[in-house]
């Protein structure tokens, strides 16, 4: 008999993907970026809803690019799918996730009663979404972004409307950032958890909104890190990050800020900031709340968008 | 009017007006003196209804009561929103399993709103009827399978939120007999089955 409680595999063999290894120009790249993936998991390519230009801080010349739809998984409360490409000519291979809100919903019987809305986050990497193979079992990586993710939101959602209800937000990196051979070479992928974070957070917070769950605030990521440039004595601060482009990060910092009430709710910070240097650890925080806005204006002109297309 | 200023959408977060002016209805929330909106949706504002007859002559200083106020809600139209039972509400639910002391229910319907996910709910033997609270029997009352208008009393502990029917309004309203056909109300107590003519004890909910 079949099994039927989990999903199967392929009957027969099938091609496992191929990640195109060093460097590439861009052109090649560009017909790269969808097509490995593709072969795996059917994406169709989904329209744009909503397009926000985020400004690169020190290189003006270059903008990161994010897509952000609402109400991808019609099974879900609530759902949403952040896409952030890949830089022109750089190195960084972009990112995609969603996210899906399931509930509120009945609490388990098990459960102790609880006056306020219970939060549990899971984020996943599909196990193609690295260069480094990942398992189906959630590893000490992923359980530390959910405890991040879960810190970030329960201070912008209003647990009290909710009594005796439970949530489950679910994040899936479909690809994330270092998925370029490079990124293992250079062992950078610790930097990356950061723009993951920063990903999960923003795709959260539109899925939390997709789904009707009450929030004082839309809460948004958003990362800065400290790098030293080519000759290795010049720090400066950048927006927005891709570890690969700069020489090395020396911190990074990444929040989940809450624009309209200039609160931050999660805060991380990793690295080391240099004894002499003149960047201290708040103007790094307040770069990354900066770098929060902007992600702010991406989650509000497309939620706005979402809903006026429903008027209609 | 000032609708005019009021932004038409809203996301979490944005403000829609000050809390002097306005009454913060359903998705929203005030802070820092003004009304934010707390879900994603279209911004209505309704105002006050007012009171028939003549204005009432002030006899004391008072500040404007919330009813004066205009609420400002924010609903997401074309989509329908999980709900919650709240205490007071009047909801529907299906009897799946009798206790001597109490029966459980499925909560399925609150007000209008069919719920997407199932809350159990419990009628305990004293919220049954408002009269001879001793003299009831739980299997003279309700029968599983049954659907009973309740109304909701507590959010109750952590599994069942608690339900009652003590009133002419509320009780079984659909039943089904033993040979498993429709029956009809005949009385505040029975139900009778059309086809073999046997009835069979309910607290029957008053037809409306």
């Amino acid at each position: 008999m079949a099994d039927r409680r989990r999903v199967n595999g392929p009957g027969s063999s099938t091609l496992p993907p191929v990640y195109d290894d060093g460097e590439l120009n861009a052109a090649s790249r560009r017909q790269r970026a969808p097509d490995a993936i593709r072969p795996l998991c059917e994406t169709k390519p989904i329209p744009t809803i909503c397009s926000y230009m985020s400004y690169h801080e020190n290189l003006e010349t270059k903008t990161l690019r994010l897509d952000l739809k609402t109400g991808v998984t019609p099974s879900a409360s609530g759902s949403a799918y952040l896409e952030i490409e890949p830089r022109e000519g750089e190195h960084g291979s972009g990112m995609k996730l969603t996210c899906t809100v399931h509930g509120p919903r009945s609490l388990p019987r098990s459960a102790p009663f609880s006056p306020y809305m219970v939060l549990s986050t899971h984020v996943k990497f599909a196990p193609f979404a690295t260069k480094q193979r990942r398992g189906y079992l959630r590893d000490s990586s992923e359980k530390d972004l959910s405890t991040h993710l879960e810190t970030a939101l329960r201070g912008a959602l209003i647990a009290d409307r909710w009594p005796k209800s439970g949530v489950d937000i679910v994040v899936t990196i479909i690809e994330g950032e270092s998925t370029r051979q490079d990124a293992v070479e250079r062992r950078v992928e610790e930097w990356d958890v950061m723009n993951v974070l920063g990903g999960c957070i923003t795709v959260a917070s539109a899925a939390i909104a997709d789904a009707g769950i009450d929030c004082v605030d839309t809460v948004s990521g958003g990362v800065a890190a400290l790098v030293a440039s080519k000759d290795g004595n010049d720090a400066s601060i950048v927006l927005d990050p891709v570890a690969l482009e700069h020489e090395s990060v020396m911190a990074a910092c990444c929040v989940a800020y809450l624009p309209n009430r200039d609160e931050v709710t999660n805060l991380w910070f990793k690295g080391q900031l240099p004894l002499s240097a003149s960047y201290n650890h708040q103007s790094l925080v307040s770069r990354a709340v900066q770098a929060s806005r902007g992600t702010h204006g991406l989650i509000s002109a497309s939620l706005s968008e979402a809903i006026g297309s429903t008027q209609n | 009017m000032a609708t005019d200023t009021l932004p038409s959408l809203a996301i979490p977060g944005t403000i829609l007006g000050p809390a002097s002016k306005y009454a913060a209805g359903p998705g929203t929330h005030v802070y820092g003196g003004n009304i934010v909106s707390s879900l994603l949706g279209n911004v209505n504002v309704t105002s006050p209804a007012k009171a028939p007859g003549p204005a009432k002559r002030l006899n004391k200083i008072t500040a404007p009561s919330v009813e004066e106020l205009s609420t400002i809600s924010v609903i997401r139209r074309g989509r329908k929103r999980e709900v919650l039972p709240d205490v007071g509400n009047t909801v529907l639910a299906r009897v799946v399993r009798l206790m001597p002391k109490q029966a459980i229910v499925v909560i399925q319907q609150v007000g209008d709103t069919v719920l997407q996910t199932e809350w159990q709910g419990v009628i305990r033997v004293q919220d049954v009827r408002a009269t001879e609270q001793d003299k009831v029997k739980i299997h003279e009352s309700f029968k599983p399978g049954d659907i009973v208008r309740a109304q909701v009393i507590s959010l109750g502990d952590q599994a069942n939120y608690y339900l009652s029917t003590a009133s002419n309004e509320l009780g079984v309203i659909m039943a089904t007999s033993d040979a498993g056909n429709d029956m009809v109300p005949i009385s505040w107590k029975e139900f009778k089955d059309p086809d073999t003519g046997v009835s069979e004890p309910r607290k029957v909910a008053k037809p409306s």
